[in-house]
């Protein structure tokens, strides 16, 4: 039998799990799905698991030892490789549960970041992608990859500057409206709509949108409702930065 | 021949995308057949029945499948092929156009504009729950089969 301490800092491990999905993208079921799975794996009479979208909450029984611990998740985005690392670790761990020094010990190799690179490939991609796929030229395309990497450097540097993900959209919609408009001001045969809906994509919390919908179809109602509100103010401080940045430089 | 273009630029923005949440580089040509999947059947729908909302809920529906069966077949998240494939179907266009209205006054455009975004929302949120309802609906039926079938064997 476990002692309280050793089952204190192993729970302790488990919310470390679930806010890393969390954090990685990973859907609210599947964080209490894992989690109760672990609390089995590792041989507890009952496992109560409540998540939302900014708040995790767990309470573990083992014999007559009770134990409940919360945790308070901070932002988050999307993380395929650590999503994939956290979900082949549950999985292992469930079938062969690991000592709390082995598991902490995976859960930190989990972490490691990667380098940037491809996010910065990927922003200029998807940018001009999406220019030339709204109806764009090919020059209009470039013009957006090239905004593209500013947004992604933005996306890089402005949360050191601000913890609100709303001032955040805000400014860097501005700058992205700067530069579309003045590009296009420079070299008059770029389209500047075309330019900005395909940056848009990049800041348009389209997919928690979406997300935010599914979780309430499901019936993850709160954390859908959270979502959904702070999708619509995202969505407005975008709306306001480029609003802004067309107004000051007359383009429409 | 603007349809070959929506296709392949579709395609690329959904390895953009993939790149963005770090997807593994040797899922990435799935992440391209996602999105050509969604925004080809979309369009083919479109073009057939002239239907937005029944199109769209249709073809991220589609893409749901693709995203459940490849997620069992490689033991992934099914998040992992979900997300970039349904990027395309994301209105950016109606959201630039419904603050373009807002800017200059015109309050029909944001109207209209702002309407279409949210079918869009509603259309693939829709199409990929239906989905999800469906699998794990699916997923239970066969938990039980093997349950009662170990019980019998006792």
């Amino acid at each position: 039998m476990r002692d309280k301490k050793e089952l204190s800092e192993l729970l302790h491990l488990f919310l470390d799990i679930g806010e890393g999905i969390h954090r990685a993208g990973g859907e609210i079921f599947r964080v209490e799905d894992t989690l109760s799975r672990l609390g089995a794996a590792y041989g507890a009479d009952r496992t109560d698991v409540f998540a939302i979208t900014s708040h995790l909450e767990v309470t573990m029984t083992f014999g007559d030892i009770e134990l409940t611990r919360t945790r308070r998740i901070h932002g988050g985005g999307t993380d395929f490789r650590r999503l994939e690392a956290y979900n082949d670790l549950s999985r292992r761990v469930c079938a062969a549960p690991l000592s709390p020094a082995e598991l902490r010990r995976a859960i930190e190799e989990t972490r490691g970041v990667g380098s940037r690179l491809p996010i910065y490939i990927g922003s200029a991609l998807a940018g001009g992608s999406f220019a030339v796929f709204f109806g764009g030229g090919l020059l209009d395309g470039v013009a957006a990859a090239l905004i593209g990497l500013l947004v992604c450097l933005m996306q890089e540097k402005l949360p050191a500057i601000s913890q609100s993900g709303v001032v955040v959209s805000f400014i860097a919609a501005l700058c992205t409206g700067f530069c579309a408009c003045l590009l296009s001001l420079i070299i008059p045969i770029l389209m500047p709509d075309k330019i900005m809906i395909g940056d848009i994509m990049l800041l348009i919390p389209g997919i928690a949108l979406t997300t935010a919908i599914r979780n309430i179809l499901i019936g993850d109602t709160v954390s859908g409702i959270l979502r959904f509100t702070e999708s619509l103010v995202h969505a407005a401080a975008l709306a306001g930065g480029f609003m802004i940045a067309m107004s000051l430089l007359g383009v429409q | 021949m603007e349809y070959v273009i929506q296709l392949l630029s579709g395609a690329l923005g959904s390895v953009g995308f993939a790149l963005i949440f770090r997807l593994r580089a040797c899922l990435l040509p799935l992440a391209a057949l996602g999105g050509l999947l969604n925004w080809g059947i979309y369009l083919l729908l479109f073009h057939l029945t002239g239907n937005l909302f029944l199109s769209a809920i249709l073809a991220s529906a589609a893409t749901a499948v693709y995203a459940e069966l490849l997620a069992r077949r490689l033991r992934a998240p099914t998040t992992l092929f979900l997300v970039p494939a349904v990027i395309p179907s994301i209105p950016g266009s109606n959201l630039y156009y419904t603050m373009r209205g807002a800017v200059t006054g015109n309050f029909d455009a944001v109207a209209e504009n702002a309407l279409l975004t949210l079918e869009w929302a509603f259309a693939i949120a829709g199409g990929i729950s239906i989905v999800t309802v469906v699998f794990s609906v699916i997923k239970g039926i066969r938990k039980k089969r093997v349950n009662s079938k170990e019980n019998l064997s006792k």
